[in-house]
């Protein structure tokens, strides 16, 4: 099936432009190969090591594009997510290099390195409950209390196109690329990568990965529909989300 | 004192052409930056990550340059060492790309995931008893029963030059380096950084970084010639070697000081690499940034001037197990 572009909620040249919005702010993360792993794997395997991308994961490139995108009425008030994870970390970072407040719901029970990076990014945490209809409710209520934009940790056109600026390295720093495997939670990640790769190369495969103790993706690209799962079982606590309407 | 590029083992030249000579083999390593660690630093950091160089560690560019220059004839009897660490899978490698052999001897006790690495990259191993005379007397029978060369771990010309390619790299990729900091253990690596650094910007420091207890090229600074210790005591396994005499002029002369660092700093510093870096390096491999925050550093009123330095994160070959315990001791 052809990509329409019209039909996304980003597509190549929002993502090149988000790119340049974020270009100054961000690690160009290297590529990283190993011989005895493409001996292990029986391929060529390079590694985009967005591990190193300031905060410790991908998720500040998406937090930034979308810091950056308000206009100065909006950003004065400030963000606010609910996040257990690495998206926290990211928009306080994000909003701290742009002079303004973020407000992080952090559901009891996330990760301590996590909580810390928040912490040390300047997010100001609120805590709540670590169900989801807790977490959406505190966030409601700082949203009216400080008049602040509530960003997604991705199902946002302007999430998915900074996530989607990794192809566009990639595919610069090592051209012969036929196929790239992306985790897949809220699908953000992949949906911007997915976007801009068969943009440059329609012939690139894309493979996403997923815990088997929330394989809500898999199920749903089976079903044909976003299925959600009720509870989550996984150590990868990054990838408990479901699909948003924008990303699947 | 003027760097007098005759008398050294190496020179900026040999150190081009050991680039030359190894670049199609080698990782051109990432330089890493991070904003937190500059905050908690109090300057601008730039990490040289020599742990995703081949094999985990620097060594293979010293090794890939000494193999790489033999004559026919002498690479086919193959190659010898006696090391406990990263030089062995380091050569055991090289010489794999050349397809000659390699015969590693191993003094018992040596780190399993370096043994590990021997034998993943083909090398023979044949083991020692921890001490060195055990060592050199088996590296010994070995020579003369195989006919192989002796390639030794930092005291030789070719394994110092392929070090100094780190230098090169490092000063094309950031060019306002006014410092490199650099683990120091028998000297090989700290030689060829100064060598090629100072040929290239002579207003550079160069500073060591040593365990306390290990504290041999400190010491030899001071009393200027070479000190050894009849033990040495520190986590930093690839750190306990004594200078040679090819690597000492290069200490004495171009090393403008040597930090040295308590075990538990070393640590400190691993645990940063790891929770803020997100990169995987040994105790040898943190020691420059555990030198760059020690209070000694800090303090030193002649590095007040040094706001880029570079530092090499020599090596990340390390025991899970091992790491886990020095984690949890150091809570």
């Amino acid at each position: 099936m052809e990509a329409n572009r019209e039909k996304y909620a980003a597509d190549l040249s929002s993502i090149k432009e988000a790119h340049d919005r974020i270009k100054p702010y961000i690690h160009r993360t290297p590529v990283l190969t190993s011989e005895s792993l493409n001996s292990i794997s029986g391929r060529s395997l390079f590694f985009k090591c967005e591990c190193f991308q300031k905060g410790g994961a991908f998720k500040f490139r998406g937090a930034c594009n979308a810091v950056l995108s308000l206009d100065a009425e909006q950003a004065a008030k400030g963000v606010v997510t609910h996040s257990s994870g690495n998206h926290a970390a990211a928009l306080s970072l994000a909003a701290k290099i742009q002079g303004i407040p973020a407000y992080i719901v952090v559901p009891k029970g996330a990760p301590k390195c996590k909580v810390d990076n928040v912490i040390r990014y300047g997010g100001k945490v609120i805590w709540s409950e670590a169900t989801m209809s807790s977490r959406e409710e505190v966030a409601s209520k700082v949203l009216q209390e400080t008049g602040s934009v509530l960003i997604h940790p991705y199902n946002d056109g302007r999430i998915i196109s900074g996530q989607g600026t990794i192809a566009l390295e990639l595919l610069e720093q090592i051209q012969e690329i036929d196929a790239i495997v992306v985790p897949i939670s809220g699908g953000g990640l992949i949906s911007g990568v997915a976007l801009a790769a068969k943009s440059i190369k329609p012939s690139i495969r894309i493979i996403a990965a997923e815990p088997k103790g929330a394989d809500d993706a898999a199920q749903s690209k089976v079903a044909g529909k976003i299925i959600t799962l009720p509870v989550t079982n996984t150590i990868a606590d990054g990838l408990r989300a479901s699909l948003g309407g924008l990303t699947w | 004192m003027e760097a007098n590029r005759e008398k050294y083992a190496a020179d900026l030249s040999s150190i081009k052409e050991a680039h030359d000579r190894i670049k199609p083999y080698i990782h051109r390593t990432p330089v890493l930056t991070s904003e937190s660690l500059n905050s908690i630093s109090g300057r601008s950091l730039f990490f040289k990550c020599e742990c995703f160089q081949k094999g985990g560690a620097f060594k293979f560019r010293g090794a890939c340059n000494a193999v790489l220059s033999l004559d026919a004839e002498q690479a086919a009897k193959g190659v010898v060492t006696h090391s406990s660490g990263n030089h062995a899978a380091a050569l055991s490698l090289a010489a794999k790309i050349q397809g000659i052999p390699a015969y590693i001897v191993v003094p018992k006790g040596a780190p399993k995931c370096k043994v590990d690495n021997v034998i993943r990259y083909g090398g023979k191993v044949i083991w020692s008893e921890a001490t060195m005379s055990s060592r050199e007397e088996v590296a010994s029978k070995v020579l003369q029963e195989t006919g192989s060369v002796l390639i030794h771990p930092y005291n030789d010309g070719r394994i110092i030059s392929g070090q100094g390619t780190i230098a090169l790299e490092l000063l094309e990729q950031i060019q306002e380096i006014d410092a490199i900091v650099v683990p120091i253990s028998g000297g090989g690596l700290i030689s060829g950084v100064a060598l090629a650094a100072k040929s290239i910007k002579p207003s550079i420091r160069i500073i060591a970084a040593e365990p306390k207890g290990a504290d041999d090229a400190a010491q030899s600074k001071v009393a200027g010639k070479i000190i050894t210790l009849p033990v040495t005591n520190t986590i930093a396994d690839g750190l306990r070697a004594s200078l040679g005499g090819l690597t000492w002029p290069v200490v004495r002369d171009l090393v403008d000081d040597v930090v040295t660092l308590e075990d538990c700093e070393i640590i400190e510093a691993m645990k940063m690499c790891y929770e803020i870096l997100k990169v995987s390096v040994e105790p040898s491999g943190a020691i420059g940034l555990a030198a760059v925050l020690s209070n000694s550093f800090r303090n030193n009123p002649s590095w007040r001037d040094c706001k880029n330095i570079g530092i090499v994160l020599s090596g990340g070959n390390v025991d899970l197990g091992s790491l886990w315990d020095s984690f949890k001791r150091s809570k």
